[in-house]
């Protein structure tokens, strides 16, 4: 045995490409398929609609967004679908330089929470801003959905393109 | 109300897709080289015995699972053995249809306290039975990689 395996603890590249170790290998399909459930489900259609939508709370009387069935301040459930605009505030931002997988960007990625208008304040999503000069962007900026065509909506975030500045 | 809402349409459900990428490499450790080496040179199994519980261990470990002790003692052991159970398989394991059914089965082998998990061949699915006498069907040597499927299948014993 010992001329062809683990004279050392560590098995390095060549022990596998020259055949001194036996081995499998096996590339499992690995799908999956996540339920959005009740609430983001909903949220997810009408998106693809071109609507954002809120849930009201009965207890604390806010309009939440993204919506839930359940208030995570009250724990009491939810109880009305609320139409929103496609408006809203800049609550804060980020100008990224990098991808999420480490790849140099020469104009920046803009990430931004957003405050929707017609939730409750501070209530807001997470999307990217766009059109708009990066030194320009500012906490309290007021952005408007850029959103893609209908036929390329497919019910997900990123059928609003992103967020673009308008005249406060 | 609303926490009883549901989906009542199976066409409105929004579920996320996507695919993990997974690459898996599986060694088959100290013991494994070398029964599979002898599986790839000389088409027998080997398997490790341990003196004091009077185990043979198939496939050989390294240490006996009964008094935990360091194993040494390598013997060789038949390729031939019985149907302890077998399952017919109609689906591959992504879930796929298989063109033809496999038999899946695990062989007891002779004069040995393990066996293997292997294919059934030359069988048809209804004349399986439990406690059948089968042999391994190896490769040509020259077709062998130290693998398990360096066994084709085990096949019933004729007579």
């Amino acid at each position: 045995m010992k001329e062809h395996v683990y004279d050392t603890v560590y098995l390095r590249s060549k022990d596998f490409e020259e055949g001194r170790v036996l081995f499998e290998t096996w590339d499992p399909k690995a799908r999956y398929a996540w339920d959005a459930g009740v609430a983001i489900g909903r949220f997810l259609a009408e998106l693809k609609a071109g609507r954002l939508v809120g849930r009201h709370c009965p207890g604390c009387r806010r309009v939440l967004i993204p919506p839930r069935m359940v208030c995570e301040h009250c724990f009491l459930p939810t109880d009305a679908w609320v139409p929103l605009q496609d408006t809203g505030t800049v609550v804060t931002y980020s100008l990224c330089y990098i991808t999420w997988d480490m790849v140099h960007l020469e104009e920046p990625q803009i990430p931004a929470v957003i405050a929707i208008d017609g939730a409750s304040p501070g209530m807001g999503i997470m999307h990217l801003l766009g059109e708009v000069d990066p030194e320009a962007v500012k906490i309290g900026m007021r952005v408007q959905a850029v959103w893609k065509p209908a036929e390329e909506r497919t019910g997900a975030i990123t059928d609003i393109a992103y967020f673009k500045p308008v005249a406060s | 109300m609303a926490l009883i809402e549901r989906v009542t349409r199976l066409d409105q459900t929004k579920a996320w897709l996507g695919e993990i990428p997974i690459q898996s490499r599986y060694t088959v450790g100290i013991a494994g080289e070398r029964f599979f080496r002898e599986i790839q040179e000389h088409g027998r199994f080997l398997g490790t015995r341990c003196p004091e519980c009077d185990l043979i261990y198939v496939p050989p470990r390294l240490y006996c699972e009964a008094c935990f002790a360091h194993l040494e003692e390598w013997v060789e052991v038949p390729t031939t053995g019985y149907v302890y159970t077998y399952t017919v398989a109609h689906q591959d394991l992504d879930g796929e249809p298989l063109p033809e059914p496999r038999l899946l089965a695990f062989i007891q082998l002779d004069g040995t306290d393990g066996g293997l998990v292997h294919f059934l061949g030359d069988v048809e699915p209804d004349q399986v039975r439990l406690g059948m006498r089968v042999e391994a069907v190896f490769k040509e040597k020259a077709e062998r990689r130290g693998s398990i499927l360096d066994i084709v299948h085990f096949r019933p014993v004729k007579g």
